[in-house]
């Protein structure tokens, strides 16, 4: 697990108040959502709104690749990754 | 109206055991509030961490008052509700930030009778109240509305949470958090009643001669529950709440 990796896996924690969750069982490659980690819709906007916040970045919420983006944290580093550089560009 | 009170939780900081509540019923105090808050760990992580405080108490007074099977009308009262969320979401708008969906979504005041509904499966009427400082009286009408509708038994909870310091002056009636939740049946009219827990209660008009309550209305009714007293007057504005305790 990469720095961002790990940075986004915290985030998903204390955004979501994960109780007794810890950034290790989280691994990138896990499905956040149904089956896996068990995140609902609610916790997409709520992590959505918390990424912008932390990375500086804007997530279009009619975007369709958004469910791609937020299949695991490896896709979501990737994401942040790309869209940093986007603004840095 | 009549009640059977079959069952009673109260839950406050410190204050978790029926010895607890029954020492605090002889020599009621003024206790500290240091936002001390059940673990309700009888709910796994993933369904616990949207509960609020306030939440939390609900949850943990109510859950061993019903079967896991079982289906229960629910009456949730409070006068305030959650006002740290309030204050909160209000912190935010006042900084122009975004608001976040969770606690958004969540400040409405039948969100903890829907997560009750959610978490027990519970699929019959539920009611969310706020009234005034008799706010535990019309839940108890409420709930008489529904045993004289068919319901065999209602759940009522009543809770407080200790507002945040900027809400002080505006709300003085809740010394400490608290939950109670009582299970409450109707009385049959044939006398065979199981003594001493049946509570007839009496709505008067107040011809001004009662002072208000020294407590909340529901932990003074869960004190004298404890204490064994047979009657009580709670006296709010025009309103004259009697309960008598069915010999």
């Amino acid at each position: 697990m990469n720095a961002l990796q790990q940075d986004i896996a915290q985030l998903i924690i204390d955004t979501l108040n994960l109780e007794d969750v810890a950034v290790d069982d989280i691994p990138p490659d896990l499905p956040l959502f149904g089956e896996g980690l068990g995140l609902d819709s609610v916790d997409a906007l709520e992590l959505a709104l918390a990424l912008q916040k932390r990375y500086d970045i804007r997530i279009a919420s009619d975007s369709k690749d958004a469910r791609q983006h937020f299949t695991t944290v490896a896709t979501l580093a990737a994401f942040v990754q790309a869209q940093q550089g986007a603004c840095a560009s | 109206m009549m009640f059977r009170i079959d069952s009673l939780q109260a839950w406050a900081p410190d204050l978790n055991s029926d010895e607890a509540w029954q020492a605090w019923a002889q020599h009621p105090i003024r206790l500290p509030d240091n936002g001390e808050q059940p673990a309700c760990d009888f709910l796994p992580p993933m369904q616990r961490r949207r509960l609020s405080r306030l939440a939390r108490m609900t949850m943990h007074v109510a859950w061993p008052l019903g079967g896991e099977e079982e289906q229960l009308p629910f009456v949730f009262a409070s006068r305030h509700g959650e006002t740290p969320r309030t204050f909160a979401l209000l912190g935010e708008v006042a900084d122009q930030q975004p608001l976040s969906p969770t606690q958004f979504g969540l400040s409405v005041h039948n969100a903890i009778a829907g997560q009750w509904s959610i978490l027990r499966g519970q699929r019959g009427e539920s009611v969310a109240l706020a009234g005034e400082a008799d706010t535990f009286e019309h839940a108890m009408l409420e709930a008489a509305a529904l045993l004289g509708d068919g319901a065999q038994e209602v759940l009522v909870v009543i809770a407080e949470e200790r507002p945040p310091v900027a809400y002080e002056g505006w709300i003085d009636d809740v010394p400490f958090s608290y939950a109670v939740a009582l299970r409450v049946g109707g009385i049959d009219p044939n006398p065979a009643v199981r003594a001493g827990q049946g509570w007839q209660l009496r709505l008067e008009p107040n011809q001004g001669a009662s002072t208000t309550a020294a407590w909340p209305h529901a932990l003074d009714f869960v004190r004298a529950l404890h204490a064994g007293e047979d009657k009580l007057e709670h006296a709010w504005k025009t309103r004259l709440w009697s309960w008598q305790r069915i010999q």
